[in-house]
């Protein structure tokens, strides 16, 4: 499917009835969690949901602009949201997971640097590429003028085109997306490593030492799995493509909260579970 | 809301396909438990050939989701796939001998979750949305699992997390070197994931035809299971994993030449130009 011919299929409505059901799904997954790991499950769980959270709402901020960008007809970077989530928020992920011994809040910080920087890099090397080798200008088509430079877009604006390039709002917002999505990536990572560090050793009969590297892969590969799942319901909330914070269909962001909440709650319950039975 | 962009009739149903798939994948996966009955790992290719049943079912699903304009690229479809069962194929392992149904099934709920939360909370308002993110959890799970199977010959959790290696001449048991403790996963997490959702991406547009993309799908599907069959060198005895090496080598050779006639059919024109003649020295 070309992302030109399927542009927004989904509106902007919020369904009332869908989201009391999913805040309900939330509470029952909660109340399960409890049932089986009361303390130290439910406190995982809690990070992971605050985590998922995180990485749904980080999302919206990064200018994504798929197929459209690549041809200088649409803001953003030139790739899809599951793309720039893997490489960008994975990258804050592991970042934080170096400083994992070092503490939850030096961890969570680093992972987020992580993820912030590696965003900032790649807005800058787009921004390269296009001025330089496309020979296009940074314009918003979703505002008159730049929301923090106040500088006007409308006079570099190619006629027929959304826009194009990376104006300076979408740079920003794709720092902070950055920034939010690799910090909760390595908030998902910590909590499941404290609680199979905790768990592991008498689960395997082995020695905290011996376990260590399975509670690392496994943590690690469920907040793989965590990050992706949550970044691609983002990608449906905005239907694949978004200019960064000043675009209309950033204010869909309630729904890609309750969604990544009932989401990263779900499998956050089932990663518990391998401990607890 | 959603429209329907490209509507493709004719082939085998997607029904067909998808019960195909499910007792292919599961068959390859139950064969590799000969293992434990045998005590030997020569068995451990059956879990490559599940990996590239479940691939062939779920490049599919792909096929039927995505042609509803979503919208966010189809790479993003094969993500969530893994995503979501990955998550319920670590847990399913914990069951022993029923991991693969409890896999199905776990991945089944999770899959039917996530369907709703994007059809009715997000409101992507698209019919196959539900029954697609169920199969494709469904998928994930499976191909994770077959992958493990063919790694270390066996799918239950002990199995993964541990190795028996020899340390002057005692037998001693690591936990690094295994599937989970060795970060395999990850490796045999990616190789499905692209799998799974570059035939599609390859194929889609007008001239789609299906047994072009099926094929292609067994053809990464055992491009994957070769770069499987390498790393299970480290984790079973070499005679077996030669054995999944050159099942998959035979295998990838046989779709890969069948993908390529398929292309050429499919072609427009095709025109075999030889090399640039060599006239130097005449």
């Amino acid at each position: 499917m070309s992302a030109v011919a399927a542009k927004p299929t989904a509106g902007g409505a919020v369904n009332p009835a869908a989201m009391a059901v999913g805040v309900v799904m939330l509470i029952i997954i909660l109340g399960l969690t409890y049932t089986i790991s009361p303390g130290m499950g439910v406190m995982a769980l809690i990070g992971i949901v605050i985590g998922g959270v995180m990485i749904g709402f980080g999302t919206h901020f990064v200018p994504v602009g798929g197929a459209p960008a690549a041809m200088g007809q649409a803001p953003g970077i030139a790739t899809g949201v599951a793309m720039l989530a893997a490489g960008a928020g994975l990258a804050g992920l592991f970042g934080g997971a170096w400083a994992a011994e070092l503490g939850i809040v030096v961890a969570v910080v680093t992972g987020g640097i992580g993820g912030g920087l590696m965003m900032a890099i790649t807005c800058m090397m787009v921004n390269f590429v296009y001025v330089f080798g496309m020979g296009i200008p940074a314009a918003s088509g979703k505002v008159l003028h730049d929301p923090i430079t106040g500088d006007s877009q409308a006079e570099y604006k190619s006629q027929g085109t959304e826009g194009h390039g990376l104006p300076f709002v979408s740079f920003v917002g794709g720092v902070i997306g950055g920034i939010l999505a690799g910090a909760g990536g390595t908030l998902i990572y910590i909590e499941l490593l404290g609680l199979y560090e905790a768990t592991f050793p008498t689960l395997m009969s082995a020695t905290p030492a011996q376990v260590l590297p399975v509670a690392v892969s496994v943590a690690g590969m469920f907040a793989v799995a965590l990050f992706l799942v949550n970044a691609v319901l983002t990608a449906y909330n905005i239907t694949g493509t978004i200019e960064g914070p000043h675009d209309p269909k950033f204010k869909r962001w309630p729904r890609a909260i309750v969604a990544s909440a009932v989401a990263s709650a779900l499998c956050g319950f089932v990663a518990i579970l391998i401990v607890a039975i | 809301m959603s429209v329907k962009i490209e509507v493709i009739a004719g082939g085998v149903p997607h029904d067909k396909i998808m019960i195909a798939g499910l007792v292919s994948t599961l068959v390859c996966i139950y064969l590799t438990y000969l293992n434990a009955f045998t005590n030997t790992e020569v068995f451990s290719f059956f879990g490559g050939l599940a990996v590239v049943a479940a691939l062939i079912w779920g490049s599919h699903t792909i096929k039927v989701l995505c042609s509803y304009g979503i919208g966010t690229g189809v790479p993003s479809a094969g993500m969530i796939a893994f995503g979501s069962g990955v998550i319920a194929m670590l847990l399913a392992t914990k069951f022993g001998m029923l991991a693969p149904i409890v896999a199905v099934v776990l991945a089944a709920v999770i899959g039917l979750i996530l369907g709703y939360v994007s059809n009715n909370i997000l409101n992507m308002k698209i019919p196959a949305m539900v029954q697609a993110l169920t199969e494709m959890a469904v998928v994930g799970a499976l191909t994770v699992m077959g992958f493990a199977a063919m790694i270390t010959g066996g799918f239950t959790f002990t199995g993964l997390t541990t190795s028996t290696a020899s340390f002057l001449g005692f037998p001693i048991t690591s936990y690094a070197n295994s599937f989970l403790g060795g970060g395999l996963i990850a490796v045999a997490f990616l190789l499905g994931a692209i799998a799974i959702q570059h035939p599609f991406n390859a194929c889609l547009g007008p001239g789609w035809k299906q047994d072009r993309m099926l094929m292609l799908t067994a053809e990464c599907g055992f491009l994957s299971m070769i770069v499987a069959a390498v790393m299970s060198f480290a984790l079973i005895s070499a005679g077996s994993a030669l054995i999944s090496l050159l099942v998959a080598i035979i295998g990838w050779a046989y779709t890969y030449s069948q993908f390529f006639e398929m292309s050429k059919r499919d072609a427009a024109a095709w025109l075999d130009s030889k090399p640039i003649p060599d006239t130097e020295g005449q």
